[in-house]
């Protein structure tokens, strides 16, 4: 009875060490040093938000490829991104705008803060669009499924799916109407339409997003089947609207890209392309970090390994 | 009467006969299935994995295999347009840090093992062992989650305690530390079983000797329970090379060069395949079944090794 007596008191001794060591190792300084090198933490090359900050700061090369980034870099995921700069007092990294949290502190870009307001009123620059574009009225394979399509776009711009948008982590534009109000006038949607299937494409970057959005809207307009393939942003145009391309095995009914479409994409007219969000990314360092605001070109040069410690950008 | 009786008994052995056959085959076909598995996993591995080295992979180029096993970089040149993968310097450290993580669970699970199986009261002893069973079973996400949010934080604020900057505490250090502490449940649980296992006439006979307990206990119990225990130290030497999830949250995701710098980030032969793998395609997707290969071959020859050792390392008397 003894020994085991002496064991607890043994055990509960230690216990209170232990707490008391504890208590003295998380008092951290709150002095910040310009002068230690800065810590660049990074996705991996298959991360579509990797692919939107680096064309984002002009240092596109370095969205598929780790050669070109300084020396040291780290590769964490998102969340391993957001509680490593909580952590670390001289990192830099970045994540998507929805995940921001008060842990981190998330920087001003080209002196504009990053919001969902500053997103939505296209300041904050650190960002791109969401696209969407069908193919010409009559040259469906359907009338159905021009009637699904249409009813689809329609779906974008309400509330049910913006909120979706939103889920995965995405900003939709700004609506009021729900797809309640609207739906009436998509006649499309009462029948069975279980026979047929519509094909998705374009951006690899929006396949989980149109996959949501798709996946939320089957079920809305008479569960047609949707088909996804994403294979890049230029594939948007190309698959849908190219007279070389559009009538192939490849051929889709609605493309997205993640960028603005340009050159002869532009040809398309106007009501049968538009933007359905905004992918939003923010810059992100330690709370103690005195640096409030970067330029792409100051991130660019964190990035590449020109500037190499804190005090090249902030002095 | 006696007649019956032989009749009942005669049906029962028939009976009994034909239950044992069928048995027999139930037995045998449930480990050719399992056994099968192995067979299975190991040729779909190796099929997928020298697809990389023996097709030109849609145009991007064949990868050299003596590239790939000894090079500084794991990947040249950009995603999807470049055959330029390494893992040489992937493989060593991945040996590395399951050496140092065994350098602390070893001793730790070892010591912790003899205490429970010996030295502590029965009622202390019991609840130690709940304890260990319970941390064995904990899912290694845990651990990392643990690590993500402890560990990297304790690394951190103890690297720049001595001056050094480390990045934001993902390092070689963090890995060891949580492979240790998920090896040392394995490693006590089984030392345990070996040390209690040993023939209590040996240690007697050394008490009787004039040695003292802890003498005994080191020089005699140890020694004697030295196999199990080498089977411990073997169960946790794979547990290290195999983890991947919790070792991807501390390791920092190092992409090239060697090194052994303890504060420094690094990645394992888990960590490289796991991270991007689900977002991934083509030779990048590939390529990782080719890591999976290797790391598969690693651990049979640490294995095979480690056998070996423990073969002339050799069996005292040990109660059966």
């Amino acid at each position: 009875m003894k020994k085991i007596l002496s064991m607890i008191i043994m055990l509960f001794i230690g216990v209170s060490l232990v707490a008391c060591a504890d208590k003295t190792t998380t008092v951290s300084t709150s002095s910040f040093d310009e002068t230690k090198s800065i810590n660049v933490y990074t996705r991996d090359t298959t991360s579509g938000t990797r692919t939107g900050f680096m064309e984002g700061i002009g240092f596109a090369e370095a969205a598929t490829s780790d050669s070109v980034l300084v020396d040291g870099f780290l590769i964490k995921d998102n969340t391993g991104i957001l509680t490593t700069i909580a952590i670390d007092e001289y990192g830099i990294g970045y994540v998507s705008l929805s995940s921001v949290n008060s842990s981190i502190k998330g920087l001003q870009f080209n002196g504009i803060a990053p919001t969902e307001a500053n997103v939505i009123n296209d300041t904050y620059a650190l960002k791109r669009p969401f696209m969407w574009m069908t193919r010409a009225e009559g040259d469906y394979p359907s009338q159905t499924v021009e009637d699904i399509v249409k009813a689809f776009v329609a779906f974008l711009g309400t509330t049910d799916g913006g909120d979706i948008i939103n889920n995965q982590g995405a900003i939709a534009l700004p609506s009021t109407t729900t797809w309640d109000s609207i739906k009436s006038n998509h006649n499309v949607c009462i029948q069975d339409n279980s026979s047929v299937t519509v094909r998705f494409g374009g951006s690899d970057s929006i396949q989980k997003v149109a996959q949501a959005l798709t996946a939320a809207f089957m079920p809305k307009c008479g569960n047609f089947v949707a088909e996804h393939d994403h294979t890049g942003s230029s594939d948007a145009y190309k698959r849908t609207n190219d007279p070389a391309i559009k009538d192939t095995s490849v051929g889709k009914d609605v493309g997205f890209a993640s960028r603005n479409f340009r050159g002869s994409e532009l040809d398309v007219p106007a009501v049968r392309r538009g933007q359905l969000a905004w992918d939003a990314i923010v810059a992100i360092v330690n709370l103690n970090n005195p640096l409030v605001n970067v330029t792409a070109e100051d991130l660019k040069k964190m990035y590449n390994g020109t500037y190499k410690t804190w005090s090249e950008i902030l002095g | 009467m006696l007649d019956n009786l032989l009749k009942i008994k005669f049906k029962n052995t028939s009976r009994g006969r034909i239950t044992d056959k069928i048995s027999k085959i139930v037995f045998m076909s449930a480990t050719i299935l399992s056994a099968s598995f192995i067979f299975v996993i190991a040729g779909i591995i190796f099929i997928r994995g020298v697809v990389p080295f023996t097709t030109d992979n849609l145009g991007v180029g064949r990868v050299s295999l003596f590239h790939f096993l000894t090079g500084d970089v794991w990947l040249i040149g950009e995603t999807f347009a470049s055959n330029l993968y390494s893992i040489g310097f992937i493989i060593l450290s991945t040996l590395f840090i399951t050496l140092l993580s065994l350098a602390i669970s070893f001793p730790v699970g070892v010591l912790t093992a003899l205490f429970i199986a010996k030295i502590a009261p029965k009622p202390i002893a019991k609840i130690l062992r709940i304890v260990i069973e319970t941390l064995a079973s904990i899912p290694s996400i845990v651990f990392g989650l643990f690590g993500a949010g402890v560990i990297l934080k304790l690394v951190y604020d103890f690297s720049s305690s001595i001056g050094y900057q480390s990045k934001g505490g993902n390092s070689i250090l963090s890995v060891v530390i949580v492979l240790a502490l998920m090896t040392i449940p394995t490693i006590t649980t089984i030392s345990e079983v070996a040390i209690r296992s040993v023939d209590p006439a040996i240690e007697q006979g050394s008490l009787a000797l004039g040695a003292s307990k802890t003498q005994t206990n080191f020089k005699v119990v140890l020694s004697s329970a030295k196999s199990g225990i080498f089977t411990a130290a073997i169960l946790g030497i794979g547990r290290s090379l195999g983890e991947a999830t919790a070792v991807s949250l501390v390791a920092g995701g190092r992409r090239s060069g060697l090194s052994f710098d303890l504060l420094d980030t690094t990645s394992t032969l888990t960590t490289i395949m796991l991270e991007g793998l689900k977002e991934t395609t083509g030779i990048d997707y590939d390529i990782r079944f080719s890591v999976g290969l290797v790391l598969m071959v690693v651990i049979l020859l640490t294995n095979l090794m480690l056998n070996a050792i423990k073969r002339r390392v050799g069996v005292v008397h040990v109660k059966e």
